[in-house]
């Protein structure tokens, strides 16, 4: 596998604690990474780190081998698109203006606007699915539709790679699915490595190609998820007792809670059917 | 030059050479109008006083055919009204700058210190017995201590919008208070001048005054054009600028820095005229209904604002003469008051 994002013995914390200590990880090009683990285990400090929102105290984040911090941030910007977690919409700003900050890396105040600019900006919103908002105040969308925008921005930075931090959190179901789709067309289609992180373990086996299972600051477990994610490693990343079942509709590992006090009902817990509690 | 129609919707491409600028449609129409506006109050406040002189004749002895009013129109008004636009563009784009960095339609240099460190420095420098013209060179620096002091204590967490307004905010009121004491203890004549001087008036002042913010901001005019741009991506918040490859605290530091240099200038020239800055890129932003204050629109209409406001205090209550801070503060103090409230209104 070739590594487009490394990391080699990073250190990382905020103000005396230490979140990620020493951390060594290869994160493989053209494919969808998706980093999971329990609240506070450092997976969002360590994508911040690799998007460099945040600066290593120690140790390196490596990009097609190359220090990151060596790099001026105008052309990482052009190689690496990063999506924050809950970025905030500027008052009364229309969809076609964000999206086309998006293409600040190729500006300058005297060159200000390109026809490749535009290119991009439309193919983004294109992707996206957002085109027919184009004049729409950003503020007045829904949870779902905002997040698009967002991605439709950095899709406009027209990156090799994207970085983004829970891009499903506060969105419905249906909006999630609709996120994760547009996440797995951009790998699968036009060949763009993707990076998230996400909560949900069971969307995280269904769309990833990449699974890197983190808890306390360190990576538990990565490959691919129908290799990795086993009952075993829920029960030691997360605490949790659970059976691990094929997907009825993918047949990726599907992860299912064991009975807990709250279920203790009997029979709340069918017998798992067919194959395999962990399987490889 | 050509337009291409092809950006963004509401936008133009303006070509020359290699240099590409990107415009919207909406803040070059209320430019244009406010331009107008502005050539208009100024002739009135050519023609207005005592004598009058009629349009025709002020634009005669503008034009250098020599009338029996040049002396009214050219020495006496034309200086005070050239100034008066000119101070007033300044704290436009000054109150642009610091709003868009503070992220916060209430942020302006008489918010943050700025024009109350200028204004300490100016009291002491006119009650001290100082050579009256070390006065605006005193207030100058005064009030780029000022703004160094706030860029110091705000600047925790890479000079954050709400540390660096509440920072700014307790300097001035400091600055306030000392600037009471060094009154109170001086000679009631010097006090009564440190007290016109803190109001800000345009009168007795001219060209000597309109050539020292000419000056600046044709000095600055470079680190305005990036500005300009720059000030696009000020309402986006670290991560994301970060993200697309802005280094969003430097931005910040030159945005706010280039902001406090016009102020502490401009208010070194005219004194402590309140409120300009606060209300012009307020309003702008309205009229051209942008996300952040459109910087030229700001200046002109602050250009705008402080020529009537000259001009009205001139008249008023003629032959008083009121200071032009005192009629900008009347019509401030309201606005003021109908933002905090539309704020208020808007958040709940």
């Amino acid at each position: 596998m070739t590594a487009l994002l490394s990391t080699r013995d990073l250190v990382v914390g905020y103000e005396g604690r230490t979140v990620l200590d020493g951390l060594d990880l290869d994160l493989p090009a053209d494919a969808f990474t998706v980093i999971v683990g329990p609240n506070a285990c450092g997976k969002s400090t360590l994508l911040r780190t690799m998007a460099r929102l945040l600066t290593p105290r120690h140790g390196a984040v490596l990009l097609d081998g190359t220090a990151i911090r060596d790099l001026p941030t105008r052309e990482v910007a052009r190689r690496l698109g990063v999506l924050p977690q809950s970025p905030l919409v500027p008052e009364g700003i229309t969809v076609a203006d964000l999206v086309g900050r998006g293409r600040q890396p190729y500006q300058r105040w005297w060159r200000q606007w390109s026809a490749e600019d535009g290119r991009a900006v439309e193919q983004a919103m294109t992707l996206a699915d957002v085109a027919g908002l184009a004049d729409r105040p950003v503020d007045t969308l829904s949870g779902g539709q905002r997040q698009r925008v967002w991605i439709a921005m950095t899709l406009a930075q027209d990156t090799e790679a994207l970085l983004l931090d829970e891009p499903t959190t506060f969105l419905d179901l249906a909006h999630q699915v609709e996120v994760l789709d547009l996440l797995h067309r951009l790998r699968a289609e036009r060949g763009r490595t993707v990076v998230a992180v996400l909560h949900d373990l069971n969307q995280a086996a269904r769309y990833a190609d990449h699974l890197v299972a983190m808890r306390a600051g360190a990576v538990v477990a990565a490959g691919p998820p129908h290799e990795i994610l086993t009952a075993d490693l829920v029960r030691d990343v997360f605490g949790l007792d659970c059976v691990v079942v094929p997907c009825p509709v993918t047949g990726a590992p599907l992860v299912v809670p064991a009975r807990t006090h709250t279920s203790a009902a009997p029979a709340a817990v069918p017998a798992p059917a067919g194959p395999s509690v962990g399987d490889a | 030059m050509s337009a291409s129609t092809t950006v963004l919707p509401g936008r133009s491409l303006l070509r020359l050479g290699p240099v590409a600028v990107r415009v919207r449609r909406r803040p070059v129409l209320v430019a244009t109008a406010l331009l107008l506006l502005l050539a208009a109050a100024m002739v009135l406040s050519l023609c207005l006083g005592t004598p009058y002189v009629a349009p025709a004749d002020v634009l005669r002895a503008l034009s250098g055919a020599g009338t029996p009013y040049d002396l009214v129109v050219l020495d006496l008004r034309l200086p005070r009204a050239v100034l008066a636009a000119l101070a007033g563009a300044a704290f436009g784009v000054a109150g642009t700058l610091i709003q868009s960095v503070a992220r916060n339609p209430l942020a302006s240099p008489d918010v943050i210190g700025v024009t109350q460190g200028a204004g300490l420095a100016a009291t002491v420098a006119l009650t001290g017995g100082a050579a009256a013209i070390l006065v605006a060179p005193a207030a100058l620096l005064g009030g780029l201590l000022a703004a160094v002091l706030v860029f110091a204590l705000g600047a925790r967490h890479g000079l954050a919008a709400q540390r660096f307004v509440l920072a700014g905010v307790a300097m001035a009121f400091a600055f306030r208070a000392l600037t009471e004491v060094v009154m109170l203890a001086a000679d009631p004549i010097d006090g009564l001048r440190a007290q016109v001087w803190l109001i800000g008036t345009l009168a007795g002042k001219g060209w000597t005054e309109a050539a020292w913010i000419a000056a600046t901001l044709a000095v600055l005019l470079p680190v305005l054009l990036w500005a300009g741009w720059a000030l696009h991506s000020a309402a986006l918040d670290d991560d994301t600028a970060r993200s697309i490859g802005l280094r969003p605290v430097a931005r910040r530091i030159g945005l706010a820095g280039t902001g406090v240099l016009v102020a502490a200038t401009v208010t070194a020239q005219v004194g402590a005229v309140d409120f300009v800055a606060l209300v012009a890129p307020q309003v702008a932003r309205r009229l051209v209904r942008a996300e952040r204050p459109p910087l030229l629109c700001a200046a002109l209409l602050g250009a705008l604002l402080l020529v009537l406001a000259d001009l009205a205090g001139r008249r008023l209550l003629a032959p008083t003469q009121l200071p032009a801070g005192v009629l900008t503060a009347a019509i401030g103090g309201p606005y003021l008051m109908f933002l905090l409230l539309r704020t208020r209104g808007r958040r709940s």
